[in-house]
């Protein structure tokens, strides 16, 4: 079952991509725009120094990528049906779940190897030490990062059976977990910088970075009296220059602790598949629906009824009695479609759902603006996530590209529509500090409002149409919400949230972009434009 | 008696009396990537009526309809409605389009009046009128009294009706239906022909399927497809007329009935309790069997297996 689920992975498409993404980590490693440093330190590019870096990029990234490119495993048996076969068949749920978690690692494994050949490639190109310790080299990738996979393959298999963490919220409820696993036991290893790691940041390091940095620390600590024990693992060096000094990095000291926290991040993984079992519907058609309803069942029979019962039969009626429609065209038919499409993003959402919404609606227009823009929009600018995600990839999850690709002038009105629905859905909630900054006078804020209005669901819409999927959106949106705009980060602030962090000029031009970009990819999915 | 090829030649009768509906599919092919040729050299002209397009699993029935409904493209050649090129001008042909896919999904969140309000604001059609129509489509297809029930919770047969609504939103001149009566319970299947029958008066149907019954009760004209080629395009008596004289009924043990299916092309069998009754086709018939008349399901399989033969020998 779980060569048969990982050959199924492998034949297609996206699978290629996964691995490109793995080259490029490999790449951005040997170009310097991910670089592990130790203030001005940097290890000699050894074969322990290149393996241990390319298992911490492997461990830090791969476990946040990672786990949306897996989570989808049951979701995938259920969409084609083979999940009804599986379920007739003698196989236990707890089977089932530790095959799809050995699934879900061998293909983060298989990312791992690539990262593991390219430190190769990277000690030959940069020359700085030709001879390969192959225990130095891959024990950093095969005993820190497979751990870490292996319980991210266990985590998005867990999610995958739990009604909340299945939908797009689990995709933005990990990146939460992520950083926190990532950061850690990291604050109290910190405060201990002349002392031995403890024991339990062992158990507790989820990747490897603390085990890596605090040997890695204490060697230089060794060499320089002076070092102050500060350490980074960064992408694209924030504009720093490069560190200046050098060091031999022999490699990772393999004391006991260390071996056995990696073995309970591996055996954790095990547990967390087993807990899955206990939750997994097994296809059931009943309880995926009672999974899926937003009301009461509203099937005459019992809760067991998964779907409506046939209406009674009718007195037969004629094609002949319907009303000949007018031959002119709606005046106003885009904006009709508009709000057709606006009903179809809002429509089915929980009554809470809609009470929040408004709540931040309302925070926007009340609260002191700078708390609004700095805050408020932060959060009314994310509680929408799962509604922008569908778009462009709505019509492929429902099937019904082939009913709205089959209809007059479909490329120039639906996409346009979708994208100013999703417009709409953004000045819906966040409209309050727009109208403020407007009357203030505060013309550059309106701007990078406005921007930020644009440019969500156009990322959006490109990453769905491109993606067919809405995982893309959740999981890059998240990341990226996160660290600009709620973090104020100058260059990255799409929402504009602060004088000093707005950029409008640029991300209404990407939001231009995008929308290029999505044009162009539903034109490439039609037969016709 | 006829040849295989006077029964399967292209008795293309055109259908130059339609009006001014006419869709011409010109010498179409498609291949998908560098794959085999799901589709070649296909021809035929329409007009008002009904089409069946028959043809076996595989044919080629649903590429060509995916291409008629303009989701995808021809590799190769043309087609045109009403004179005007398909390829440079699709939205002539779609304004004038109902489509009824094979397989297609619904939104789960809305009900039937949503969804179809939404498919008519898609099609750009004007909304009042849409209502109206709209409440008239639910009420055809027998799904007024679930309208405001979720789609998600709909049986498939129920959502195969949303589709037909959904294909006669726009009074489509064009109404192309791919395997209409997959789900749909035989009442609702003698539903649905009768609706199509009514339907075909004023408008091409094209009905593609590979249930022989369906284009019975409905088709005024048959196109059979195997292997991605036109085998045959008459009309439902003249394709009965080249099978007439070469079906017989042959009432043989059930012990040997293994062993005639290997020697003889047979289409039907039933078991009564003086043996196993089997239509057999072709020109030879086995010892003791009895002329009787054909059906369309006898010429659909015996020009099939016309084709497949002499595909063999070329």
């Amino acid at each position: 079952m779980v060569r048969a689920d990982f050959l199924e992975r492998v034949r297609r498409y996206s699978f290629l991509l996964t691995i490109g993404f793995a080259v490029y980590l490999g790449y951005a490693a040997y170009a310097g725009h991910i670089m592990l440093r130790l203030d001005e330190y940097r290890g000699i590019y050894n074969s322990a120094w290149l393996g241990s870096l390319m298992a911490l990029v492997a461990s830090a990234f791969l476990s946040l990528v990672g786990f949306y490119i897996v989570k989808n495993s049951i979701q995938r048996d259920q969409d084609t049906r083979v999940g009804r076969i599986l379920a007739t068949t003698p196989m236990t749920k707890a089977f089932y779940t530790l095959a799809k978690t050995a699934s879900n690692f061998a293909v983060l494994a298989s990312m791992v190897l690539v990262m593991a050949a390219a430190a190769v490639c990277m000690q030959f190109l940069r020359a700085e030490d030709s001879h390969l310790d192959w225990w130095a080299l891959l024990a950093p990738l095969f005993l820190l990062s497979l751990p870490c996979m292996a319980f991210t393959a266990a985590l998005a298999v867990l999610f995958e059976t739990l009604p909340i963490l299945r939908t797009g919220m689990g995709n933005v409820i990990y990146f939460f977990l992520w950083s926190f696993l990532l950061i850690g036991p990291a604050p109290s290893v910190m405060e201990k910088r002349n002392q031995p790691i403890p024991a339990i940041a062992y158990f507790a390091d989820f990747t490897g970075v603390i085990s890596t940095m605090g040997q890695m620390q204490a060697t230089v600590r060794g060499i320089d009296s002076e070092y102050k024990g500060g350490s980074s693992l960064s992408i694209g060096g924030g504009g720093e220059q490069p560190p200046s000094k050098r060091f031999v990095w022999r490699g990772l000291t393999w004391n006991m602790a260390l071996f056995l926290g990696r073995l309970t991040w591996t055996v954790g993984a095990m547990v967390l598949g087993l807990i899955a079992a206990a939750f997994f519907h097994r296809f059931d058609p009943a309880r995926e629906w009672r999974a899926r309803a937003s009301s009461p069942s509203p099937a005459a029979g019992g809760a067991a009824d998964a779907v409506l019962a046939e209406p009674p039969p009718k007195a037969e009626q004629s094609a002949a009695h319907l009303t000949p429609l007018p031959q002119t065209r709606a005046r106003n038919s885009l904006l009709g479609l508009v709000g057709a499409e606006l009903r179809l993003m809002l429509k089915g959402k929980r009554w809470w759902w809609y009470v929040v919404a408004a709540g931040l609606s309302v925070a926007c227009l009340v609260s002191p603006l700078e708390s609004a823009r700095g805050g408020v929009l932060i959060a009314a600018w994310i509680w929408p996530i799962l509604v922008w995600s569908s778009m462009g990839a709505r019509e492929r999850r429902n099937e019904t590209e082939a009913l709205i690709f089959s209809s007059a002038r479909a490329l120039p009105r639906q996409l346009p529509a979708v994208w100013m629905a999703g417009v709409v859905v953004a000045l819906l909630t966040g409209g309050g500090v727009g109208l403020r900054l407007l009357v203030r006078g505060d013309m550059v804020g309106l701007a990078a409002f406005l921007a930020g209005a644009c440019f969500i669901p156009s990322l959006a819409l490109a990453l769905g149409v491109w993606s067919g999927s809405s995982k893309a959106f959740e999981a890059i949106y998240t990341a990226w919400w996160y660290v600009g705009p709620a973090h104020h980060t100058p260059g990255i602030d799409f929402m504009g949230v602060s004088a000093a962090s707005s950029q409008p000029e640029v991300f209404a031009a990407a939001a231009l972009a995008l929308v290029a970009v999505a044009y162009w990819g539903r034109r490439v999915r039609m037969g016709y434009a | 008696m006829g040849t295989f090829t006077e029964c399967c030649a292209f008795c293309i009768h055109g259908w130059l009396a339609g009006g001014t509906l006419r869709l011409s599919i010109e010498r179409v092919s498609k291949q998908y990537g560098r794959g085999p040729w799901a589709l070649r050299e296909f021809s035929l002209e329409l007009g008002t009526g009904v089409l069946g397009l028959l043809g076996p699993n595989g044919a080629g029935k649903t590429t060509l309809m995916s291409i008629l409904a303009t989701i995808t493209r021809a590799t190769e050649g043309r087609v045109t409605w009403n004179g005007s090129d398909v390829a440079a001008n699709p939205d002539a042909l779609r304004s004038a389009l109902g489509y009824l896919p094979q397989d297609f999904g619904v939104y789960p969140n809305l009900n039937a009046v949503e969804f179809l309000e939404y498919l008519a604001a898609v099609k750009g059609l004007d909304a009042v009128a849409s209502r109206k129509r709209i409440d008239e489509l639910l009420n055809l297809v027998n799904l007024a009294d679930v309208r405001k029930r979720p789609l998600g919770g709909y049986s498939g047969g129920m959502k195969q009706r949303i589709g037909i609504a959904q294909a006669l939103l726009n009074d489509p001149k064009l109404l192309i239906v791919d395997e209409p009566t997959a789900g749909l319970d035989p009442e609702e299947r003698v539903r649905f022909r009768n609706l199509l029958s009514e339907l075909s008066g004023e408008r091409i149907v094209i009905l593609s399927t590979h249930i022989v019954s369906d284009v019975e009760a409905t088709a005024t004209e048959i196109a059979m497809i195997s292997q991605g080629r036109l085998v045959a395009h008459a009309s439902p008596e003249e394709l009965l007329r080249k099978v007439e004289g070469r079906v017989w009924e042959w009432v043989l043990p059930s012990a040997e009935l293994n062993a005639a299916r290997q020697r003889y092309l047979i289409s039907n069998t039933t078991r009564r309790s003086d043996g196993v009754h089997a239509r057999v086709l072709g020109e030879n018939p086995p010892s003791g069997a009895q002329p009787v008349p054909p059906n369309l399901e006898d010429a659909y399989l015996y020009c099939l297996s016309q084709h497949r033969a002499a595909a063999v020998a070329a």
